[in-house]
């Protein structure tokens, strides 16, 4: 029925799969073994000259040298190792003797590369030796999403006009990994770029001025106040929403009275925004409009209108017992369950 | 044999030539799945290389996480397991620790050790659960909160966790897994990465044998314990080449329960953990996954090799019999209650290729496997199939998914290589050999148990025995 040849053949090849894979995982092993072995010899070799490199007033050729004979991998780990834990002149030094042991040079290249993932890592050694290189600033623009973001990461700490200005046109990339990337480099920028992302903020809308609405919550600086007023009347709820918790961080009387109109908006998060953002400035004067709000038919809503009252003080808290009284049971049940919060719940 | 062989004969030869073809294929797909599953190993080790996540970690746009850890009568695990959770390394952690009414001392256990106060705190209860009798946070770790609830299952437990999570990202896990400290870092990239992703899980490998000290696995060993060594490899086999290479090619339908992050707004919007299923993990990612066809919205269900959970598999056959009883029966009930999926093109590759390969492949295999077998011993008794024949089919059913699984270690070894001595290396080897004489055949009986419970109408969970990652778990020796 079965050909004995066949039989044997299927044996052989499985056999021999077998044995490859043995022999596959075990040799494996043993590289793994010496190289691991000989990679933690070369790194404390190469740990030991750069040591000596950056904590000497002078730079020493011989020492640069040895550190040239170190093989890559280890020398670009001793690098990003030491990177890690220099700022300032240490760092210039670290970077002085990376260009000496053609380390940049090597990253600049694989910053040309056609293949992505040497662009990026190109990028990424860069980044980390915090070098100021147009090559880099290009890779804002590359075609891969890890790249452009491992180049905004390196643009946070090179906040150039240019720069910034590439940055924000960036807050709209299609990618998500690139557009948090950007983001969080324009805020670690901090003031820089307060009057580009006003100016950013005023001339465009969609997207770009949602992700820039984020940025702009966490630098809360008042010049973004006529941007945020602009964008609290926008047709998309998600750049009504950032605009809500823009205005709410920012403060202010112009911030807080259109807030008040915002707890009218016909979508939800909208107002849950403004509720909270009126609550965060402490704005006394919305209890009457927040108490309405209790009656809201979404829960968010109600729980971040009750929490703003909360949060007003004694003004908020009258509205909130009065609430229980009311014939609203869903306004009574919320101000409750405010009511009883500890104090430190409600921050 | 030929034509005078009765008619019998000739059916059980015909049928056990279809089992052996049944086999290669499936074989077959196992080899596309590994060489995609390179591929994709090959793809994230250039994307990891020299990754920094300093950004992530110090940023206050990441992504806030609540951990949701139900615990069942956990006493002897859950201040050590609990312990590791704190001290994981994400900036915006919230750790939600549900006890499903736990009959021991759990509850009390975590008031003494963490110092938990009974609080009030404003919840919406958008998914119905059995009531919470109190709450607690702590006066020492202000990211951590108890629920104190009544008894009603993992999926019940989960769902109470999702109402008072406030994390844009739920993190739903047992509360015995141990996730090594970067983990969460690694798990959310995906979301990073793309706005479609609703779920990632992560590589969940087998603790016993290694040694764990604080709730972290401190050094990656192999067991010399038979049947937790062969889960060793069973488990980095589904992981490594399963999941990862259903990435490249179509996407999973399979987040571990034990360790798996979800998008908070998806999960509740979608209704949250069915409590009638065992599979209920399985069943809320499909759920998703067909939501995402029907509705829109985000439907990316991607696995991330990296991020490591470690977890206690049983060493008993009688646990593990009904473990593996359960994840069949779970199976079996998920695809049921999802069966409109299948080879459906609305449901684009999900329907057309995960699902069926789930069906065909995943829950139908002992089904077709124990008629194989049975017919072959009964064709061998008889006279009526030849040794060579019997050769040919061991060597097609068995043979190759063991080259297939010693191609996964060398898959491990290549890129994460966390065990990493020879003793190590021997004893995963010795165990991928082993796999195939005695314990997979355990568990086609357990899985078509599974099968016949699920035919039955039988939603029991059955109960684990844990020996607690005090000392190194697993240090029995029997072979």
């Amino acid at each position: 029925m079965v050909n004995r040849s066949l039989l044997d053949l299927v044996m052989l090849i499985e056999i021999a799969l077998l044995v490859l894979a043995a022999v596959v995982f075990f040799a494996h092993g043993v590289w793994l073994f010496v190289s691991q072995k000989k990679f933690l010899r070369d790194m404390a070799s190469a740990r030991d000259s750069l040591t000596q490199l950056l904590t000497r007033g002078t730079i020493n050729i011989e020492e640069i040298d040895a550190l040239r004979r170190i093989p890559r991998d280890a020398q670009v780990a001793a690098f990003l190792e030491a990177s890690r834990n220099l700022t300032g002149t240490g760092k210039e030094r670290l970077r002085f003797v990376a260009r000496e042991v053609m380390l940049l040079d090597r990253a600049q290249k694989l910053c040309l590369s056609r293949f992505w993932t040497r662009r990026l890592r190109g990028a990424r050694l860069l980044a980390r030796m915090d070098v100021a290189d147009p090559l880099i600033e290009k890779l804002l623009g590359d075609t891969n999403p890890a790249v452009r973001a491992q180049a905004a990461e390196w643009a946070a700490t090179h906040p150039a006009p240019s720069i910034i200005s590439i940055m924000l046109g960036m807050l709209a990339d299609p990618a998500t990994q690139a557009r948090f990337a950007v983001q969080d480099a324009l805020l670690r920028m901090g003031s820089t770029i307060t009057d580009p992302l006003a100016i950013f903020l005023e001339s465009h809308s969609g997207l770009p001025a949602e992700s820039g609405l984020r940025v702009a919550t966490s630098l809360a600086e008042p010049k973004f106040l006529a941007a945020g007023l602009r964008h609290s009347a926008s047709d998309e709820v998600g750049v009504r929403t950032a605009a809500a918790n823009m205005l709410g961080a920012m403060g202010g009387a112009e911030s807080a009275a259109r807030l008040i109109e915002l707890l009218k908006d016909p979508e939800s998060l909208v107002r849950a925004a403004a509720a909270h953002g009126l609550g965060r400035m402490r704005h006394w004067q919305a209890a009457a409009q927040l108490a309405e709000c209790l009656r809201d038919p979404t829960w968010r809503v109600r729980r971040d209108a009750g929490l703003a009252l909360r949060a007003l003080g004694a003004p908020g808290a009258l509205f909130l017992r009065r609430a229980l009284k009311g014939n609203d049971p869903f306004a009574a049940d919320m101000s409750q369950q405010v009511l009883d919060l500890p104090a430190a719940a409600t921050g | 044999m030929g034509a005078a062989l009765p008619f019998a004969a000739q059916l059980l030869a015909r049928g056990q030539f279809l089992v052996l073809i049944y086999f290669l294929g499936v074989n077959s797909w196992y080899l596309v799945l590994l060489v995609s599953s390179l591929l994709e190993m090959r793809r994230h080790m250039q994307l990891i290389a020299d990754e920094s996540r300093h950004l992530l970690l110090s940023s206050t746009l990441s992504p806030t996480i609540s951990i949701l850890a139900p615990a069942f009568n956990e006493e002897a695990t859950i201040e050590t397991s609990l312990r590791a959770l704190l001290a994981l390394q994400y900036p915006q952690l919230e750790v939600i620790v549900i006890s499903d009414g736990s009959k021991d001392e759990t509850v009390k256990v975590l008031v003494e050790r963490f110092d938990l106060v009974p609080v009030k705190t404003i919840y919406e209860k958008r998914i119905n659960t059995k009531p919470v009798r109190m709450l607690y946070r702590s006066a020492t770790y202000p990211a951590l909160v108890v629920v104190d609830k009544e008894n009603g299952g993992k999926a019940d437990a989960l769902n109470v966790g999702l109402s008072f999570a406030r994390g844009e990202l739920v993190c739903a896990m047992d509360a015995d897994t141990l996730i090594e400290g970067d983990g969460l870092q690694r798990m959310v990239r995906p979301f990073l990465y793309a706005t479609d992703v609703v779920a990632t899980g992560g590589t969940i490998r087998v603790v016993n044998g290694s040694e764990v000290q604080f709730g972290r696995v401190i050094r990656a060993r192999v067991t010399t314990h038979a049947l937790a060594g062969i889960q060793v490899v069973e488990y980095l086999r589904a992981f490594l080449f399963g999941r990862l290479g259903w990435n490249r090619l179509g996407g999973n339908i399979i987040i571990s329960g034990a360790f798996g992050l979800f998008r908070r707004d998806s999960v509740v919007s979608a209704g949250g953990y069915l409590h009638d299923t065992v599979g209920e993990d399985m069943e809320l990612v499909l759920r998703l996954k067909r939501l995402s066809y029907e509705q829109g919205g985000p439907g990316t269900i991607a696995f991330v090799p990296d991020p490591v959970a470690w977890t206690e598999v049983p060493e008993s056959m009688k646990v593990l019999g009904r473990q593996r009883d359960r994840w069949h029966r779970g199976l079996a009930d998920v695809l049921w209650r999802h069966r409109r999926m299948l080879l459906n093109p609305r449901y684009g590759v999900t329907g057309l290729f995960v699902f069926p390969y789930y069906v065909f492949v995943e829950l139908l295999a002992p089904l077709i496997e124990a008629a194989g077998l049975i017919t072959l011993a009964f064709g061998l008794i008889f006279g009526m199939v030849d040794w060579r024949f019997a050769a040919l089919f061991w060597l097609t059913a068995y043979g190759l998914g063991t080259a297939l699984t010693a191609f996964t270690l060398i898959l491990e070894d290549i890129s994460f290589h966390r065990y990493n001595t020879f003793r190590d290396r021997g004893l995963l080897f010795w165990w991928a050999l082993m796999e195939n004489l005695g314990y997979r055949q355990m568990t086609v009986y357990w899985r078509l148990r599974g099968l016949w419970k699920f035919l039955r109408g039988n939603k029991d969970w059955g109960v684990m025995e844990r020996k607690g990652f005090q000392k190194p778990v697993g240090i029995v020796e029997t072979n």
